[in-house]
């Protein structure tokens, strides 16, 4: 073995871990919800973090709250409190909206399986 | 030093190289792959060995008569496996080309054969998602993929070197 | 010198190769998707192939028209349908605009092919079980005795008369909601906006009635349906060109009272909300016919699937029943793809 195949192997050695991160998702990049809110643009955050979030709807502020990899509506200024009601979320697809306040969280895998849904 | 002029005895030896490569091709159509017409590339052993003997021109020759003629015979001519093929080939080619021009002197047949099989693979990946699967799952391959192209480079490195080693002791 | 010239062929072609393979490598289509609050829901606009400022652009345009549509067939804010509803009320012939002329021709049809199933003429109906406003305040349902009444008036789409764009009706009980049909209408025209401003590939989706054009560079749009008794996805859809996809359920539009639940999928026969169907999904070219003929299914129920779809044309219908039992019709079975584990009981309906 040469020098040349060294560095050649350790490159290839190198490459692959990186591989397997970026397409396999083995970083723990892991999921994430998608708030969307009238006339604003998506704004998205990872499960992984906890955190309490306040959005700003047509009627209100709606409150959501992220923990331990799930998400939910806490509270919304809409009467029926559909959005409240829906609880957790955790999987790729899920979706909760509070439609008299024109706010929706959705829990999108790393690799968006749906474009959109019929629900 | 190698000899610039031919001998009768090398014309043999690249006809037989050519079968050679021509045989492994067909039997590598054998292979199951995840990713249909994908294949390692075991045959690049023959393109190292034209190369490190006999020059760039020769290895690319035999490399196109491999794709060319392997193809015609196992009917997959024109096919998306054919495709497949003569871009791993040409890339494969182009790379070593390219390898031993700039670093000839630091590489050993390991080297050479895993640049060789990394540059196959990623260019059959690329050529099956720009061509036949534009899917973004196509990219949950690719790790997989690759690491089969490191796997067969090394391996077929350790074969180019045991038959270089081998053509030394005859000669 | 001529180690140079080849060194530099062989690093032109390798740097040509590897400058293929990474504009092959463009790892996700840019999809430009924007949500806007129109029709009474969020509307999710997805727009492949534009860049990013002519595609808000024709959001907005598209938005613009969505909410004219709305205001023009609103069921209960003043509008030209509650126009149209006082005047035929009140005995009057009423002249019509040619493209509400069309509307009106189209809800007709697919009424009466439908055996009035699909009727968007018991607006008095819905009225009173209290779908017409936007959040249904908690009051009981209506009693056996007010539904009844309504029943015996019997209104119905056949009660109306269209000729030469003037629309007459021959029953003051009959009062148009036009429902699910107005969102399908609309979907269409702005999918026509869409196209007009140059855009072929793009998704509009109301809530439960999309309409897709085009593709992703090749790529077919995927739909995920969801589970009508989950959070999730049941199954989804590739888009094969331009079409309609429109899901109803038994738990969009939906009151409890006294621990019962009642939804707003009310069948013109009973006067009450369908019981034994979760949801319907249908495949169709256009939305507003898509919507319609999925009422008519949900209404059908398992039982009456496969006359309603072959009565109505429609090839590729879903639908779920209260136990889950899934009923295809042949074409959709070849097109559904279960995304759940184990799959769903599933019965094929020959037409």
């Amino acid at each position: 073995m040469k020098r040349g195949d060294y560095l050649v192997l350790a490159l290839a050695l190198a490459l692959l871990p990186v591989l397997y991160f970026h397409f396999w998702n083995l970083g723990g990049r892991g999921e994430q919800v998608i708030i969307r809110s009238p006339n604003s643009s998506p704004q998205s955050y990872p499960l992984q973090q906890n955190r309490r979030i306040e959005v700003q709807g047509a009627k209100g502020p709606s409150i959501i709250e992220i923990h331990e990899g799930q998400v939910r509506f806490i509270d919304s200024p809409c009467q029926n409190k559909q959005c409240v009601l829906s609880g957790w979320l955790h999987s790729d697809g899920q979706i909760a909206a509070c439609l008299p306040n024109g706010i929706s969280i959705q829990v999108q895998g790393r690799d968006a399986r749906y474009d959109t849904f019929n629900f | 030093m190698k000899l610039k002029i031919q001998t009768i005895r090398d014309d043999h030896r690249i006809a037989w190289l050519t079968a050679l490569a021509i045989t492994i091709h067909i039997a590598e159509a054998a292979l199951p792959s995840p990713l249909p017409g994908v294949k390692p590339g075991l045959a690049n052993v023959v393109t190292l060995l034209c190369l490190l003997l006999y020059g760039w021109r020769i290895a690319a020759w035999v490399t196109v008569l491999r794709v060319v003629v392997g193809s015609l015979l196992l009917g997959s001519f024109l096919t998306p496996t054919f495709v497949l093929s003569l871009a791993g080939a040409a890339a494969s080619v182009l790379v070593l080309g390219l390898a031993k021009q700039t670093g000839g002197s630091l590489l050993g047949p390991i080297g050479y054969s895993l640049l060789a099989a990394l540059a196959h693979m990623a260019a059959q990946f690329f050529t099956a998602y720009t061509f036949f699967i534009p899917h973004e799952g196509l990219f949950h391959l690719l790790p997989i993929l690759m690491t089969v192209a490191v796997v067969f480079g090394v391996v077929s490195g350790l074969i180019t070197k045991q038959v270089l080693d081998r053509l030394e002791k005859m000669t | 010198m001529r180690t140079n010239s080849r060194t530099r062929f062989y690093a032109t072609s390798v740097g040509i190769l590897l400058f293929t393979l990474l504009a092959a490598c463009e790892r996700a289509p840019e999809v430009y998707q924007q949500q806007v609050l129109a029709l009474g829901t969020l509307v999710d606009i997805s727009i492949y192939g534009v860049d990013d400022q002519k595609a808000h652009a024709a959001v907005d345009a598209v938005t613009g028209q969505l909410e004219a549509i709305q205001h023009h067939w609103h069921a209960w804010q003043p509008s030209r349908l509650t126009e149209i509803n006082a005047k035929l009320q009140a005995g009057e012939t009423v002249t019509l605009a040619p493209d509400e002329s069309r509307i009106f021709q189209q809800a007709i049809e697919v009424a009466k092919r439908s055996d009035y199933l699909f009727d968007p003429a018991i607006g008095k109906m819905v009225a009173l079980w209290g779908f017409h406003s936007d959040e249904r305040p908690v009051t009981p349902p209506p009693s056996r005795t007010e539904i009844q009444a309504l029943l015996q008036q019997h209104p119905s789409m056949a009660d109306l008369t269209l000729e030469n764009n003037t629309l007459r009706s021959s029953n003051p009980a009959a009062q148009i909601d036009f429902g699910g049909f107005a969102k399908g209408i609309a979907i269409d025209l702005a999918i026509a906006e869409l196209k007009r401003l140059g855009i072929d590939n793009a998704i509009v989706n109301a809530g439960g009635d999309l309409r897709v054009i085009g593709n992703k560079n090749g790529e077919p749009w995927r739909i995920g349906i969801r589970h009508p008794r989950a959070s999730g996805v049941i199954a989804s859809i590739e888009t094969q060109g331009d079409e309609s996809v429109y899901t109803s359920g038994d738990y969009e539009r939906y009151f409890d009272y006294q621990g019962r639940r009642y939804h707003h999928i009310i069948d013109p026969r009973s006067g009450m909300p369908v019981q034994g169907v979760t949801s319907v999904t249908v495949i169709h070219d256009d939305a507003a016919t898509a919507e319609a003929a999925d009422k008519a299914l949900f209404i059908a129920g398992a039982s009456g699937f496969g006359k309603m779809t072959a009565q109505l044309s429609i090839g590729q219908a879903m639908l779920i029943d209260g136990q889950g039992t899934v009923y295809l019709t042949p074409a959709m079975a070849k097109r559904i793809h279960f995304e759940i584990d184990p799959k769903p009981k599933t019965i094929i309906v020959q037409p």
